[in-house]
């Protein structure tokens, strides 16, 4: 033929090429060319594209199955060599595959964790229209919390006309619930406004929003409440009694409160009810424990709103702060920030913090990126050993996509059966991290609808990042000289380096801090505190008619064989204090005094072992004790430079807006300083008063080892005494000890971490340690043959690496006495920073390092010379 | 044993057949012929990928034509495990067939018309 063939139909063509690969597809592509032409020089043009058409189309679908089913073949194929080199390298797949899983593992549940965090109180309609009042005072000592005067929140609503509602609510606390024969106590038990479920959206399920509290003596419940009290019965109109005594109306049970709100409450009671006991005490805009929301108009400016506060403050408390020298300024809180952006000493309930949740992030960045690039690294590590088997398959023809496939696809399957091994690792390891955080979480990683997708990408794309070197370089090399041995793998040393000594830094970084915080742990648990919280039973709180009986209840529970002594107080240690302002004698009427308050009766401090330094206790036999005298502390009498406190006195001045008269207490006794809050804080002074109608609190101090015994007899009587309720108890040292629970927290995840850190960083460096031994083989050889020993052969081989660890504990070591200093800062009282958590850490890396790296060296320089000298 | 298709089989018996000319378009010419229909290149190249997996047939590049714009052909020839199977087939065609004359389907077809 002299000139071109005639083209095919162009489309046909087209598909056709489509549908096709290979060279196979250039066979079917010229049979049909070739065909094509036959037919046209026999039949005519027409004919032929009309037989090229119905041909292709008959073709293309077929040729497009074949296709498909021989990928699929292909990928079973990868599948199996994927499989079986994960038998023959078990050891290692199993390192590589678990520190991926790990990795992810950690990741997903510190991300869980931080998107719970982030999701605080969003779940409102109104999220974004919503604040609370908090104030910042100066009476005496500068003083903030979220709290407001209690008459405050309707009165703001009444003046400006951008507040929409107002609510206001006291703190849930832990009370006893009555119904019928069932009484048991629940914690949550609060009182608020009925504009609360107008502000906030907690769905009523029974009872009408619009009035369930608004009279006196009613009550709404929660939902798993109701079914504790009720079973299966409606609560609407039913009567309940709480630990007032009081009887209450049900008039709603609303849903229960999810995990993610700031507040907490299982039962509300109506606030009419406080304003029907005592108006007076709601009407007081110096009764400041009210917590107060407002729902702002869409259009208000929250800004603008707050200016005009000092005027509100000014018009309503003025002449009262003037006289006493105070001032006071009341500010807005967006409720989305309330659990992560405040952080008042007493909130509604303890919040979180935005600076964990950024160091949480942090870390699971951190961790996240470790784990990937190790995997990454040891993949890379190994197929360095693989250049000669891709040298000989490439002398044997095989194509490069067919290489780069192999690769790809079996680090692909590696980093998916690592992340089927991250969900599989992940619930066991939700129970463990909501231990070591102290919470449950409420959510696993597929009910967060991003998560699981993300991981999937994540698996995907660090699967093809670590086949891609192999891949792509490895099958690029030519065959000859890769099989002469001249072409290794051996970029990237530095990288790997910096890897190890930055995952080494983070691992002692970890341990000194886990080292240090228990040593402050034990620090403040074994310090003397001034008094005994051994063996001390605590009854939180007593009813009204209990603490008018006390006498005879005191005189009961001594008769108890076992007990030792019985005292009363507001509080006791660890829970809480209360500050008032004071003027002792010396002071002008300008220097207000703030002490912390104590209210106890005489049995009180032996009950504690609390010592007197000078003077005496009360008498309960002296009556003017109860009017006229107090106890201060040591730290009392040095603050106002008094070296001999006995005979000194007190001036109480009447409330401004009350009519009284001043009087005078004088100072009978002086106890040694003891510690009413955790070691966090300095001993404040303080003022202890005779007021057998204030106290709340029943100490009873127990022989030891009797405890069984004693506790029986305790709840008989108890029985006898109180009609209301059993026994509600707490022991002392349990209570003082749990407010050291966020630090025994940051203890557990610090030493969690730590181990983690370090197992990770052990996995860099084994993916490290084999690489250098398989490219120093032939060197180990060379070395044995000429008379070097083993040990010489593995100090070769870990030098390195304990210099890399010695780089690592350099770097970490001021970076972690920097941090734990800043730690430290919290407490008050604090141990000191010794040299030898800090050579602990050392010699633990060093040794865990050095352990893991001669696992690879001891092997190679075992191994025999001519072996290793045979290897190329 | 193993067992043939009847495709693999045709394709078999004509690779066997058309010798040296054994590629694409004579394949599915003779095959086409046989049938007494038009067999496609899809069938044609999805059945060989099969007996070439199968190690029935051997694929070597040929050469090309003017007509084929430069495309080479691939030729196949029978692989001794495909003769092996051509035989076994063939067996057991005539196992399958022994003792029935033509006679009985001559006689069914009467009966049935």
């Amino acid at each position: 033929m002299k000139s071109a063939p005639p083209p095919p139909p162009k489309i046909a063509a087209w598909l056709l090429k489509l549908a096709v690969r290979g060279e196979d597809g250039f066979a079917v592509l010229g049979d049909f060319d070739e065909e094509y032409a036959e037919l046209r020089a026999a039949r005519g043009g027409l004919r032929a594209r009309l037989w090229y058409w119905r041909h292709g189309l008959r073709s293309v679908p077929r040729l497009v199955c074949d296709y498909v089913y021989w990928r699929v073949i292909m990928f079973k194929n990868y599948l199996k060599i994927a499989l079986r080199n994960i038998r023959k390298q078990k050891g290692y797949a199993f390192i590589n595959i678990a520190g991926w899983a790990v990795g992810m593992t950690v990741c997903t549940l510190i991300m869980l964790w931080v998107q719970n965090e982030l999701s605080y109180d969003r779940f409102h309609q109104n999220a974004d229209r919503i604040y609370r009042l908090t104030l910042e005072a100066h009476i005496g000592a500068p003083q903030s919390a979220p709290v407001a005067p209690t008459p405050a929140g309707p009165a703001m609503a009444r003046v400006y006309p951008e507040i929409l509602k107002a609510a206001r609510m006291e703190r849930p606390r832990r009370s006893l619930i009555v119904f019928g024969d069932k009484e048991f106590y629940e914690e949550g038990i609060g009182t608020v406004e009925n504009s609360f479920f107008e502000i906030f959206s907690f769905p009523l399920l029974a009872g009408d929003p619009k009035t369930a509290l608004t009279r006196p003596y009613t009550a709404v419940i929660a939902e798993t409440t109701a079914k504790k009290i009720f079973g299966t019965e409606s609560p609407l109109g039913k009567f309940l009694k709480l630990g007032d005594g009081k009887d209450y109306a049900v008039t709603g049970v609303f849903k229960d409160v999810p995990g993610n709100s700031h507040i907490n409450f299982n039962l509300l009671r109506s606030f009419e009810t406080l304003v029907a006991e005592n108006r007076a005490a709601t009407e007081n805009w110096f009764s400041i424990s009210t917590y107060t929301y407002l729902l702002l108009d869409e259009k208000a400016d929250p800004r603008a709103l707050e200016a005009k506060f000092p005027h509100f403050v000014d018009k309503n408390m003025g002449p009262t702060l003037k006289a006493i020298g105070g001032t006071m300024t009341l500010r807005l809180q967006p409720l989305t920030r309330i659990h992560l952006y405040s952080d008042f000493a007493l909130d509604i309930a303890p919040q979180g913090d935005i600076a964990s949740v950024l160091l949480f992030s942090g870390i699971a960045l951190l961790v996240l990126l470790v784990a990937s690039i190790n995997f990454i690294n040891l993949s890379t590590a190994r197929s360095a050993t693989r250049a000669k088997e891709v040298g000989l398959r490439k002398t044997l023809g095989a194509v490069r996509g067919r290489l780069v496939g192999q690769f790809l696809g079996e680090s692909l399957i590696y980093s998916l059966l690592a992340m089927i091994l991250a969900f599989l690792l992940h619930f066991p390891g939700l129970r463990l991290f909501g231990r070591v955080i102290g919470r449950t979480m409420d959510k696993n990683v597929f009910q967060v609808p991003w998560m699981a997708p993300a991981l999937l990408g994540l698996a995907l794309f660090v699967g093809l990042a670590a086949g891609g070197y192999p891949a792509f370089i490895l099958s690029s090399f030519h065959p000859v000289r890769v099989l002469k041995g001249q072409l290794r793998a051996g970029g990237g040393v530095w990288f790997r380096r910096i890897l190890v000594v930055a995952q080494f830094t983070v691992s002692v970084l970890l341990i000194v801090s886990t080292l240090i915080i228990s040593r402050q742990i034990t620090y403040v648990k074994n310090k003397n505190l001034g008094f005994d919280k051994a063996h001390v039973l605590v009854v939180p709180r007593i009813s009204a008619a209990l603490r008018r009986s006390y006498a005879s209840v005191r005189s009961e529970l001594k008769s108890i064989p076992g007990v030792q002594e019985v005292g009363a107080s507001s509080m006791v240690p660890g829970r809480g204090i209360s500050r008032s302002i004071f003027f002792p004698e010396g002071f002008s009427e300008e220097q207000p005094q703030t002490m912390d308050v104590l209210s106890i009766e005489p049995g009180f401090l032996p009950a504690l072992g609390i010592q007197i330094a000078a003077g005496r206790n009360f008498s309960e036999t002296m009556e003017s004790d109860r009017t006229q005298s107090i106890i201060i502390n040591e730290t009392a009498a040095r603050l106002f430079g008094w070296s001999d406190p006995i005979g000194k006195r007190f001036v109480i001045r009447p409330d401004p807006e009350e009519s009284g008269q001043t009087t005078y207490f004088t100072v009978i006794g002086m106890i040694r300083d003891y510690h009413t809050i955790s070691l966090h804080q300095k001993i404040e002074p303080q003022l202890i008063q005779y007021d057998p109608d204030s106290v709340s609190a029943i100490s009873i101090k127990l022989a030891p080892n009797s405890l069984p015994r004693v506790l029986d007899l305790l709840k008989q009587a108890w029985k006898k005494l109180e009609p209301l309720g059993s026994l509600d108890y707490v022991f002392l040292d349990e209570v003082f000890d749990r407010q050291y629970r966020a630090d025994e927290r940051m203890k557990a995840i610090t030493l969690h971490f730590g181990v983690l850190a370090v197992l990770i960083g052990c996995l860099g460096l084994f993916g490290m340690s084999s690489f250098t031994v398989e490219r120093r083989t032939k060197e180990i050889g060379i070395r044995k043959v000429l008379g070097s020993s083993v040990a010489g052969i593995v100090r070769l081989l870990s030098k390195e690496t304990v210099l890399l660890i010695a780089v690592s504990n350099a770097v970490a070591w001021p970076a972690a006495y920097f941090l734990m200093n800043i730690w430290l800062r919290q407490f008050a009282y604090r141990t000191t920073i010794t040299f030898w958590v800090f050579a602990a850490a050392a010699l633990l890396s060093g040794l865990t390092g050095f352990l893991t790296v001669s696992y690879q060296s001891i092997r190679a320089a075992l191994g025999k010379p001519a072996d290793a000298l045979r290897y190329e | 044993m193993k067992e043939l298709t009847r495709i693999e089989e045709i394709l078999l018996v004509t690779i066997w057949r058309l010798k040296e000319h054994a590629y694409g378009v004579k394949i599915r010419q003779h095959v086409s012929r046989v049938l007494g229909k038009e067999f496609s290149y899809g069938n044609l190249y999805s059945a060989l990928h099969q007996l070439a997996a199968k190690k029935y047939v051997l694929k070597t590049l040929g050469e090309s034509a003017p007509s084929r714009r430069g495309r080479r052909r691939i030729y196949y020839t029978v692989a001794p495990a495909g003769l092996e199977a051509l035989e076994d087939s063939r067996e057991l065609n005539d196992k399958l067939w022994m003792g029935i004359p033509r006679l009985a389907f001559d006689f069914d077809r009467d009966k049935s018309s």
